[in-house]
């Protein structure tokens, strides 16, 4: 098996592969790890991750600026159906579109458009909710049955950063959420593409389960 | 619910943590490293590394600290000291680092906060601030630089909330005059920072044991506690400071996960 984790100017790769690299470790799977730009490479692959940390708009451009990386993406993952995952920004460019900075497109494979998280009130301890969601939560698992949530549990926790939140999705897209002052879709996904908006690579033992979920998935 | 989170920090010289260790369970008491994985796997929700060297040359030694530790340390990463550009900032992220935190370099040049989170995103920015208590300032505390030996003539409120609308996406608030005392946080600077911006803060400077903690959160408003010594020292470990914050109403993350 070979895994591409995509380079696209974005983000934390050494943090990312090293996640993936202990989880295949761990698990004793064949997989064979490259982060590369190259769109023959990403076309080849058995399986996919696109991370992401910035903005929307950076993001997308550092996509684009990949000659037809964004083309070869959506062909592999809706018509090849490769497995995919995506992490946190990376996750958000599944969808429609983002309100960040300025209204900027994902791929559209999943319907829904990121929104600024809305702080209204006190926490439980009667602080002010601040933004970026930043820290551990926990999720609410919907689709309780999914692979990816196997032995996971309400127990676990996974580290969030972000100031934008999934809003306007079809219901039956979001696997888990979280509560941070309202309901943020954390797991969404659809037949053989995932994606999260939190950080598996940085969520200690609890990341390394959905990882390993991921990759011993099959869809 | 989201957790209060628990920071450990580590000061590192060349490469080496400087403050004294004592862990029966390490190897090496001075390796960073093994210290960061020590914290991690006893239930540190994040690390933050401080680089105390004098020199560029020094600094480098910084990189391979923090690629070694992001190759099994799976927790966020803080790196701050010494921070003077973007390049820095870039190197830092490349290795693995999470967060950057810049301190005196905001100082001389405010711009960075701007260039830094349009750069590499806000949530990357960590703006250090070093406060003492000063009368001549209309917050009652006045930012400084080196180690709190030099004022500012800055306003810590000021300084916190122009910080947050150049782009820094948390505030890592350290009392000097309490950094070291072990008598608690200062709850009155933490609450006036706290509950005038809109990113999280960081309470850091004068834990001396679990009950500080959760006074700082439960009368101050912080998002997150650090310290560095009482963690050393193994006076306290990071289970038992999360097990006095879970007694008293505040959520955090199991140290079993």
């Amino acid at each position: 098996m070979y895994l591409t984790i995509i380079d696209y100017g974005s983000g934390n790769l050494r943090s990312v592969e090293n996640a993936f690299s202990n989880a295949i470790t761990d698990n004793n799977l064949k997989c064979k790890i490259s982060v590369t730009s190259d769109i023959h490479i990403i076309a080849n692959a058995d399986l996919l991750v696109l991370p992401g940390v910035g903005s929307f708009p950076d993001c997308r451009k550092g996509l684009q600026n990949i000659e037809g990386l964004i083309d070869v993406l959506s062909e592999q993952v809706l018509f090849k159906k490769k497995k995919f995952l995506g992490i946190c920004v990376g996750m958000q460019l599944m969808f429609d579109f983002s309100l960040e900075k300025i209204r900027t497109s994902g791929f559209g494979w999943l319907s829904g458009n990121f929104n600024k998280i809305k702080t209204v009130g006190l926490d439980y301890l009667g602080r002010k909710f601040k933004v970026p969601h930043m820290g551990w939560n926990s999720l609410h698992l919907e689709h309780i049955h999914h692979p990816i949530l196997k032995e996971i549990n309400e127990k676990d926790q996974y580290y969030f950063v972000h100031s934008y939140y999934l809003e306007g999705n079809q219901k039956n897209q979001v696997i888990a959420s979280t509560n941070y002052c309202h309901q943020i879709p954390a797991i969404v996904g659809n037949e053989n593409y995932l994606g999260v908006q939190f950080h598996p690579e940085k969520s200690s033992l609890s990341g390394q389960k959905l990882i390993s979920n991921w990759l011993k998935w099959s869809p | 619910m989201l957790s209060t989170r628990v920071i450990a920090c580590l000061d590192v010289h060349n490469g080496r943590t400087v403050k004294g260790v004592n862990f029966v369970d390490l190897k090496d008491a001075g390796d960073p490293v093994e210290q960061a994985n020590f914290y991690s796997k006893t239930g540190a929700d994040e690390i933050c590394f401080l680089d105390i060297s004098a020199t560029y040359e020094n600094r480098k030694t910084m990189f391979d600290v923090i690629s070694k530790t992001a190759e099994t340390c799976f927790v966020p990463l803080t790196v701050g000291g010494g921070v003077n550009n973007l390049n820095d900032f870039r190197e830092l992220l490349k290795c693995g680092a999470d967060k950057v935190s810049v301190n005196s370099s905001a100082v001389s040049n405010p711009k960075i906060i701007i260039d830094s989170s349009d750069k590499f995103g806000n949530q990357c920015v960590v703006l250090a601030i070093d406060a003492i208590e000063s009368k001549n300032m209309p917050s009652g505390y006045e930012v400084t630089t080196h180690g709190g030996r030099k004022k500012t003539n800055i306003d810590v409120l000021n300084w916190a909330v122009q910080g947050v609308k150049n782009g820094a996406g948390e505030i890592l608030l350290t009392s000097m005059t309490t950094d070291g005392m072990k008598t608690g946080y200062n709850l009155h600077l933490t609450k006036l920072v706290s509950e005038n911006v809109s990113v999280p803060v960081i309470a850091s400077g004068g834990a001396g044991n679990p009950k500080d903690m959760v006074d700082v959160v439960l009368k101050s408003g912080a998002s997150a506690v650090l310290a560095a010594s009482i963690f050393h020292f193994g006076i306290h470990s990071i289970l038992s400071v999360k097990k006095e914050m879970l007694k008293n109403g505040i959520l955090v993350r199991d140290c079993g996960n």
